[in-house]
């Protein structure tokens, strides 16, 4: 199956309080992924960030399966991290002119594996100070895959989706040296690329959350 | 508490998490929460625990994975108060 799927989680939006609560979390994650949380490398991240990471490697793998199963429910605690990895090296901090993208600089990320029924998927995850991004790949050396995040001024829901649109386009133009790009989406919701009327098979995932925009998508060169 | 009326206080626990205050106004029991009323999946567990507060019930995961459009919600909380049902 080609596809691709990423989240973006705004820390600034979240509710911190609500999120401590077993009332909120136990709804996101199992008991097993909560045990991941005493590893030492883990453990470093506040305990609500941890939790909104796993949603975000979980919307991504929904997002991903999505695509191939378009009657998918999301369904948070039967898609489950089976090991997180932080990074080795200190991860770059912010944004470079409102913008990060995973095929600027080489940097480390919070990685794992994990797995929806037979599927097993590996996802990458970069924690700033104001937001969480995540992709997901079939092969953890993520090749082909890239993703990018985006600060907007706007969190109004329009402005988030045509910011979100606009910023994998621009990424697409230079790759494929057209203007003719635009984006869709099918009656499942999944978003698709057409050149002119011409459906392009490069897999897109768009997110939004508050201040941010992010895109992944699957494209070999 | 009949489906109607469920239906009518759904609406303020969904308020604070769409911006599609009309689309709201007007939801029936084929809404879907993210397509048409444009909720983040982000705040989809906010409004779980929400209803759990208007309610006074308890939504189990199980049930919360079915909370994706308002015909399922409906369903769900009127399983919580109605349990013979």
């Amino acid at each position: 199956m080609k596809s691709t799927g990423n989240d973006i989680i705004a820390l600034n939006a979240i509710d911190i309080q609500r999120t401590n609560t077993p009332a909120f979390y136990s709804k996101i994650i199992t008991a097993a992924e909560q045990a991941l949380y005493r590893e030492p490398e883990v453990s470093a991240l506040p305990f609500p960030v941890f939790v909104w990471l796993l949603w975000s490697v979980k919307e991504s793998v929904y997002k991903y399966l999505k695509r191939a199963d378009a009657g998918l429910i999301f369904p948070p605690t039967k898609i489950t991290i089976q090991n997180i990895t932080a990074p080795r090296k200190a991860p770059v901090a912010g944004l470079t002119n409102s913008v990060w993208e995973s095929d600027r600089i080489e940097e480390d990320f919070y990685a794992g594996e994990v797995k929806f029924n037979a599927h097993l998927l590996y996802f990458r995850s970069k924690i700033d100070a104001e937001f969480i991004a995540t992709a997901v790949s079939p092969v953890p050396g993520f090749e082909n895959v890239y993703w990018g995040v985006k600060k907007i001024d706007n969190p109004g829901q329009e402005n988030q989706s045509r910011q979100a649109r606009e910023f994998v386009l621009q990424k697409l133009k230079l790759f494929l040296l057209t203007d003719d790009l635009s984006i869709d989406k099918t009656p499942a919701g999944c978003p698709i690329v057409l050149k002119g009327n011409e459906q392009l098979t490069i897999p897109v995932s768009l997110s939004h959350h508050d201040h941010f925009v992010a895109y992944s998508f699957l494209l070999a060169r | 508490m009949d489906r109607t009326t469920i239906l009518s206080e759904l609406k303020k626990v969904l308020a604070p998490y769409t911006e599609d205050k009309e689309m709201l106004n007007g939801i029936n029991e084929n809404t879907d929460l993210i397509k048409d009323l444009k909720i983040n999946s982000a705040n989809l567990v906010d409004i779980i625990i929400d209803a759990e507060s208007q309610y006074n019930i308890e939504i189990d995961f199980d049930a919360a994975e079915k909370m994706y459009n308002v015909g399922n919600c409906i369903d769900i909380i009127s399983e919580k108060l109605n349990p013979t049902v």
